[in-house]
């Protein structure tokens, strides 16, 4: 039976074969869900996949688009919210 | 609608957000502009025009928009353009052809042999001083 924390929903498990020839449990931590548009749910673009203590070690300019509302909203409804703003 | 002088937005791009001034008209799709985005050529579809308009003639240098966007009391950043760094070269092995291999074996043994002749040399060298003593060893009780 596996430990008390690797019981959790955190957790998957993946079936490995050893080099003996016996199928092995592993339990491995899942991966956090694309982010997704803040007007319409669409995913977001250009974002990666990863846990939070991961992400910390990546560049500011490496986790989203460089583009105003960039890892916010997609480009389609950036570009409207900008055309907003110009015609007011 | 898209002429010469007329200033808009750009919407699309990294420079999204930014002023700028149509310089010149390249199609029905395309047209240089410039002003705190770079000089460059851009769709129509990624512009919204504004309701200013400046003067210019056709194909302004970017000095003069710099100073035609100071009485509209717009700043302009000044960006040097980067430098791409150069990509590591990969020191590639030359292959022989057999004709060449056969050479550079012989090439590589004659090398080889010239160490192995120096070893040889040594060798012979170290055994002299044991015949030495040995000669002085019959010596003595010759004297006797």
């Amino acid at each position: 039976m596996p430990a008390g924390s690797k019981k959790s929903g955190t957790f998957r498990k993946v079936f490995k074969k050893t080099p003996g020839g016996k199928t092995v449990v592993h339990y491995e931590l899942r991966k956090p869900k694309q982010h997704k548009c803040a007007e319409c749910g669409a995913e977001l673009k250009g974002m990666p996949r990863l846990r939070p203590v991961e992400m910390q070690k990546l560049a500011k300019t490496e986790k989203r688009p460089e583009r105003p509302y960039g890892g916010v909203l997609c480009s389609a409804c950036a570009r409207k919210k900008l055309i907003q703003e110009v015609r007011s | 609608m898209f002429e010469v002088g007329n200033i808009c937005i750009k919407i699309a791009g990294r420079d999204s957000g930014l002023k700028c001034v149509i310089v010149e008209v390249l199609d029905d799709n395309f047209v240089l502009i410039d002003g705190q985005t770079r000089r460059r050529k851009c769709n129509v579809k990624h512009l919204e025009p504004l309701k200013d308009s400046i003067k210019i003639k056709n194909k302004v240098s970017h000095s003069e928009i710099v100073s035609e966007f100071k009485k509209l009391k717009i700043d302009i950043k000044e960006t040097k353009p980067k430098k791409t760094p150069e990509r590591p070269k990969k020191s590639k092995k030359v292959k022989m052809k057999p004709s060449n291999e056969k050479k550079a074996s012989k090439e590589k043994t004659a090398t080889k042999e010239k160490p192995k002749k120096e070893v040889v040399k040594k060798k012979a060298d170290t055994p002299k001083p044991s015949f030495e003593k040995k000669e002085i060893k019959e010596e003595k009780p010759s004297k006797k």
